[in-house]
């Protein structure tokens, strides 16, 4: 199994104040990596600068963050430490990636989706993210409504026509129709109820096992990460 | 009692996405009975959609029930004009499940706790004033008297709706999931909060789906299912025994079903592994009453029915 991200030493700082600090992270091909602590820790902050983003006004001080199975650049060589310029170069730089090698599960669902748009059409501009576009984009559509358990019906509802648990559905075929090597789940379990959680998590985990791709997943639940996280990154308060 | 209600039913019509697509009728709660004593926190716990929600607004008067009655501290309370309950409803308090949404975003704290006192309770101004601080200051506030909404964490607006009903000294707080939305380690503060300051012997009911919070707080849960009670347990003493129940309370512990719920009989018939060739008629017909296993401990479950009698 290659490794899909090498997150290294990484620190970033937002004014004077450090926000994270000599973290590393890494996910395998088919492996689950869970990132955990309390609030303020910088879960999320990590994540991101993981799926190569790092939010204005926040500077990296030390880090490489490394695609093994994409390329062998260090994408934070020149942004650590680097002029705000440079932070804003690799978000440009890796926007190419994300929505399509690098995937995101978003935390609301329901949110997260154009309640304008059916969700048929929404995954259709997901697709048009592959690099090997499906031979049969109809069909794989199908699979993929499938695959999450929704039926064919589903492509042609808004997202309002759906439930809680058929949105968190529908948001995971939305991440998963660029077909990624890498899902980023942010706290899959916000908002469900304890039942939908355990369905909603198993399911993300078989779509990226059967998919074979890495997933790196935020979460507070310790029962969750205990039984599906192959690494766990613990992050202190102020680490 | 505080709050003493029987054979709730509600049934919402749903319009269809056009206005000639047929209407559809949804049952979201079908025949509960509910009771508060005085200084008992009653915890509603349960999936999405298993009518929790419309139970406690329904107990508030905030929903009209189609069937059953409802009585507060001993007094007719259903279908009684929204003039006859005016008067009550400072008695009975409500607290919403988005914080930011229920308050004034020009308002500061101070003045969403004054407010209220002033309009409700009919206090003058320097009053209004000082009980309003006492109450921030309990529940930790005064530094934020003057904040508006947005520049607080969700916390602190949460303890803002909090400070605003408990200033009210309510015999009934009805919270629906108070700690929806806040990070997880924040959630034990807020219901401390919550619970601590309730005035003496007044009730509560918690609407939750934190089963974590149920055990904290609760003297009582009531286990819902398609708008049914399908269990009353007291989680200080006893463990959940129907197996919907205990699949909510440890979801990773038990099978979750492929089969939807029935829309007849007992709902969790399509996936119970207590359910036996005898039982399947039964349970197909409907639903038994609550079976005590020990005081305050019933279940209603044929399986439990059966071994019982």
């Amino acid at each position: 199994m290659g490794a899909l991200v090498e997150l290294r030493d990484l620190s970033v700082h937002y004014g004077d104040k450090v926000l994270v600090q000599g973290v590393s992270l890494g996910v395998e091909e088919g492996s689950v990596t869970a990132v955990m602590g309390p609030s303020g820790s910088g879960k999320s902050l990590t994540a991101r600068v993981a799926m190569g983003y790092v939010d204005e006004g926040l500077r990296v001080a030390t880090g490489s963050l490394r695609y093994p199975a994409h390329s062998d650049r260090d994408w934070l060589s020149g942004v650590a430490g680097g002029p705000p310029r440079a932070h804003a170069r690799l978000r440009r730089a890796t926007r190419v990636l994300r929505g399509g090698w690098l995937s995101y599960s978003p935390q609301a669902a329901f949110s997260a989706l154009n309640p304008g748009r059916t969700l048929g059409r929404q995954l259709a501009l997901s697709m048009s993210r592959r690099v090997e576009p499906p031979a049969s984009p109809a069909r794989e559509l199908g699979r993929l409504l499938e695959r999450v358990g929704l039926d064919l019906d589903a492509a042609r509802a808004l997202p309002s026509e759906l439930s809680g648990g058929q949105c968190q559905r529908a948001a995971l075929a939305v991440a998963m129709a660029p077909a990624p090597s890498l899902v980023l789940a942010d706290e899959p379990e916000t908002g469900l109820d304890p039942v939908l959680t355990r369905v909603v998590t198993e399911l993300l985990l078989d779509v990226c096992k059967e998919e074979g791709c890495g997933l790196l997943l935020i979460s507070h639940h310790d029962d969750t990460v205990e039984r599906i996280a192959d690494r766990v990154v613990r992050l202190g308060a102020h680490a | 009692m505080i709050c003493e209600a029987r054979d709730l039913h509600k049934t919402f019509v749903q319009a269809g996405t056009f206005p000639w697509s047929p209407r559809r009728e949804v049952p979201a709660v079908r025949g509960v009975d509910l009771t508060v004593a005085p200084g008992e926190v009653v915890a509603l716990v349960g999936q999405s959609g298993s009518g929790k929600t419309t139970l406690a607004r329904m107990v508030l008067g905030l929903e009209e029930p189609d069937q059953g009655t409802i009585d507060l501290e001993g007094v007719r309370w259903h279908g009684l004009s929204e003039r006859a309950r005016q008067p009550r409803r400072v008695r009975y308090q409500y607290v919403p499940q988005d914080a930011l949404s229920a308050l004034d975003p020009q308002q500061t704290v101070l003045e969403h706790v004054e407010e209220t006192l002033r309009v409700l309770v009919g206090c003058d101004r320097h009053d209004a004033r000082a009980r309003a601080m006492a109450m921030l200051e309990r529940l930790g506030l005064p530094a934020r008297a003057n904040s508006l909404p947005r520049q607080l964490s969700g916390g602190e607006q949460r303890r803002v709706t909090l400070a605003r009903v408990l200033a009210l000294e309510p015999r009934l707080v009805v919270a629906d999931e108070p700690t929806s939305g806040l990070e997880p380690d924040r959630r034990q503060a807020v219901l401390r909060d919550l619970v601590g300051n309730l005035p003496e012997s007044a009730g509560c009911i918690l609407v939750t789906h934190e089963m974590a919070a149920a055990r904290a707080w609760a003297h009582r849960a009531l286990v819902m299912l398609g708008g049914r009670v399908i269990e009353e347990v007291d989680l200080r003493r006893d463990e959940p025994t129907h197996p919907y129940a205990k699949l909510l309370f440890a979801p990773w512990d038990h099978d979750v079903p492929d089969a939807p719920l029935a829309t007849s009989g007992c709902p969790w018939r399509h996936g119970c592994p207590l359910m036996d060739d005898a039982l399947a008629d039964t349970c197909a017909r409907g639903l038994p009453a609550l079976t005590p296993l020990s005081p305050g401990h019933g279940v209603a479950c044929h399986f439990h029915h059966r071994s019982s009698s």
